[in-house]
């Protein structure tokens, strides 16, 4: 089949989305399919340009190019999906949140606008609307399948995917780090892991990967500096995949608390390294990977519960060593792999 | 449904501001109110039923605002009252209810007194009225024409609805001018709640001096000019006592006038008083005098407020009142004013219990027709459309910018099925 995947980037930056968008391409073209991505630059700022981009995406034809046929599309995120396709299959990774669970909340940004509640009743009504035209309708986590029957009444199937180079994961003995592998970002909640750091003893924590705001990261420097955690939160920067591995394999634990994730690839790059994982009861995606006192802990998302969680870990290294196993047996036992994934879109 | 009310209110001297405070209760059992002001302070009743929430037009809290369902923007005449809400209603679409037709000196304060803006006046007259309305907005400018010729011909009215999701009229006059524009309107009567029964019929007790009354915001179109002449040049004026309550536009020319006419013993400068008291003087008076020349389209909470004491009234025949019936009211020609009020009063004094009737008739009107509730109900049911309202007004923003994008690099005029390929795109995306 020739098949096109609709989605969506943000220039000059690469995450989840493009690993997802670029796994699924390879999964396809390994099942001798022809594929390409079609990546549509988003710009979400000022709130009129959504509704000007969900027009132009709506505006595409993908029935064919250069007199060859287009066979299916699969739409992964908003605004790309409504493009109009008489063989289209969904795969939400998420709808446009601050048209959603974020609308009128501290991480939301659409209801500062005057033209907030215009611009949100349009994306609701449009997901409403052009949703169901498709044959399936997936989506990428438990979660987002919640927000969509919740928000829109629409029914779709949770779908996991494997994260990148999910195969070269490995485990290793530990060392004396906790490992926090995120974009430094207030929805992903370093601020609070150091909250909570500071009210353990000896517990050491690595975070890793740039930051998506810059100011958040000053404000973490200085939170460590103010706490007196100089010696014991370490900052690495950016990190090759290899290195993230490497840092995978060797930590206690896995730190991981985000509000309400969609997904979370880190959840189940840990369990592939056969690390526990320290998540949060509002913090969605990873709960439905991680068992807790099972394959990790799940802390109320707040820094004395997150802190004993911490503590329990830190000061327990066999029952660490027994949930990460725990959970890389788990995470084997779901079968979440290209070949399923692509058997069910195409079925 | 979560409401956003931005309204003028108590002790704000403007009927808009009681008329809120009547419908407040019944708008609170159907909705959860947020009343939005830029006064310093208000009636602390108010916030029995609602939370109340100041605000400045060039800081407004967006996020909390965003948090209704819908707006609501008591549009008047008047800029005191409603200069900032409509500059609220132009930055997010809202409900407009309309409580003044004419709007003309509205937009012509904001635009020569607070933006100096000579050109965008004169190219909006030029716009809506022709070159006609060009010429006069020039001539106005230059102090070469009056504000009250204006207000006669240019009511400037689409000016205050062009961000409006759509609008509450209380005029059938003002449904009429909506409809043909093509806006969303609800049409309900200006509410107010009856309360104390009054039979003036039976009040023979009431003997000369008879009382006349005269009460609210009294600006020039109020007519009392002509209500103090015709009563200098009637021999019975001894029979009559002229009450005047409010505040007065130019209180320095109303006296001179009074001392001129020689009716210092005849009429009383009561000023503004506590709404107890002027209750009380309409209870006790014997004739209303509601004229408004030229009529600024406003459907009169006086009115209502007469009706409610079962008081006659003389009323211009102009504008909504125009379209009062015939047996609630007494109606003077714009045009024989001074001759028409002296009719009136002879004929008061030849048989005041008819003319209470009328007045008794006009309190049955308020009862059957001016029920809050229904006025409430017809708000709520209106509101409970907003979203469809936003999502057609953003389809014609959409047309309007692709339209704009065509016509700066497609020419001659893009083909029809493109043409078609945008509408159902945009209908695809807004239609509900």
């Amino acid at each position: 089949m020739r098949i096109v995947i609709a989605t969506v980037q943000s220039l000059f930056v690469r995450g989840g989305a493009e690993i997802h968008a670029h796994g699924l391409r390879d999964a396809l073209r390994a099942e001798g399919h022809a594929v390409e991505i079609m990546a549509i630059p988003f710009k979400w700022y000022p709130p009129e340009r959504i509704v000007d981009q969900m027009l132009a995406c709506r505006l595409f034809d993908l029935t064919e190019s250069d007199g060859v046929q287009v066979d299916l599309v699969i739409g992964l995120k908003f605004p790309a999906y409504f493009v109009s396709h008489p063989n289209k299959v969904l795969w939400i990774l998420h709808q446009h949140r601050p048209a959603y669970d974020l609308w009128n909340q501290p991480l939301g940004d659409l209801h500062h606008h005057p033209n907030g509640l215009q611009i949100r009743d349009t994306v609701r009504q449009a997901d409403r609307q052009l949703m169901p035209e498709a044959k399936a309708i997936f989506a990428n986590s438990m979660n987002v399948a919640r927000r969509l029957k919740c928000y829109c009444n629409i029914e779709s199937a949770p779908l996991y995917h494997p994260p990148q180079d999910a195969a070269r994961f490995y485990c290793a003995d530990a060392d004396d780090y906790f490992f926090f592998p995120s974009r430094l970002s207030p929805n992903k909640r370093q601020h609070l892991v150091l909250e909570a750091l500071a009210q353990t003893s000896g517990v050491r924590v690595c975070f890793a990967s740039s930051a998506n705001y810059s100011a958040y990261a000053r404000d973490l420097l200085t939170t460590v500096h103010d706490l007196g955690l100089d010696d014991r939160a370490l900052f690495l920067g950016d990190i090759s995949e290899e290195e993230k591995r490497a840092w995978f394999a060797h930590a206690r634990a896995v730190l991981y608390p985000p509000i309400d994730e969609d997904y979370g690839y880190v959840t189940l790059e840990s369990m592939l390294s056969a690390k526990p994982v320290i998540t949060c009861t509002d913090s969605g995606g990873p709960l439905e990977f991680v068992r807790d006192k099972e394959t990790g802990l799940v802390a109320e998302p707040s820094s004395d519960a997150l802190a004993a969680a911490m503590s329990e870990l830190w000061g327990n290294p066999a029952a660490a060593e027994a949930m990460g196993k725990a959970g890389r047996e788990y995470y084997d036992s779901l079968d979440i792999s290209w070949p399923s994934a692509v058997a069910r879109l195409l079925a | 449904m979560k409401l956003n009310w931005f309204s003028p209110l108590p002790p704000a001297r403007t009927d808009i501001g009681h008329y809120t405070a009547r419908i407040l209760p019944a708008l609170s059992r159907e909705a959860d109110v947020t009343l939005w002001t830029d006064q310093a302070e208000w009636d602390a009743e108010l916030e029995r039923y609602a939370t109340v929430r100041q605000y400045q037009p060039d800081r407004l809290p967006w996020p909390e605002l965003n948090r209704a369902d819908v707006s609501f923007y008591n549009i008047g005449n008047n800029a005191e009252f409603h200069l900032a809400i409509w500059q609220v209603s132009s930055l997010q679409p809202g409900i407009v209810v309309l409580h003044d037709f004419c709007l003309q000196e509205f937009f012509a304060y904001v635009y020569r007194w607070l933006k100096g803006d000579r050109d965008g006046y004169i190219n909006q007259m030029g716009s809506l009225y022709g070159e006609m309305g060009r010429i006069d907005a020039d001539l106005w400018w230059n102090d070469q024409l009056s504000m009250a010729h204006l207000i006669e011909r240019y009511p400037l009215t689409p000016l205050a609805l062009a961000d409006a999701l759509g609008v509450v009229v209380h005029t059938e006059h003002a449904l009429t001018f909506v409809k043909r524009k093509g806006y969303p309107v609800a049409f309900a009567p200006l509410p107010f709640a009856a309360t104390t029964q009054v039979d003036r019929g039976s009040q023979a007790q009431h003997e000369p001096p008879y009382r006349l009354i005269v009460f609210g915001y009294i600006h020039r179109n109020r007519r009392l000019e002509s209500l103090l002449d015709a009563l200098a040049g009637m021999p019975e004026k001894r029979l009559f006592r002229l009450d005047i309550y409010g505040q007065l536009s130019d209180e320095e020319r109303v006296r001179a006038q009074i001392a001129a006419l020689g009716l210092a013993d005849a009429v009383s400068i009561h000023g503004f008083v506590p709404e107890p008291e002027l209750d009380a003087a309409l209870g006790s008076a014997d004739l209303a005098v509601n004229l408004r020349f030229p009529s600024m389209g406003e459907a009169s909470g006086s009115q209502l407020r007469i009706w409610n004491h079962a008081l006659p009234s003389l009323v211009t025949r102009v504008g909504a009142y125009a379209s009062l019936p015939e047996e609630t009211v007494a109606f003077v020609r714009p045009e024989h004013e001074v001759a028409d009020i002296q009719t009136h009063l002879r004929a008061f004094l030849r048989d005041p219990i008819g003319y209470a009737r009328i007045g008794e008739r006009g309190r049955r009107r308020l009862e059957q027709q001016h029920a809050p509730d229904v006025y409430v109900r017809a708000v709520i049911d209106f509101a409970a459309h907003a979203q469809c309202l936003r999502l057609g007004m953003l389809a014609d923003d959409m047309v309007e910018r692709v339209a704009d994008q065509l016509g700066s690099w497609v020419s001659p005029a893009p083909p029809s099925e493109m043409f078609r390929r945008l509408a159902e795109g945009i209908a695809l995306l807004t239609s509900t």
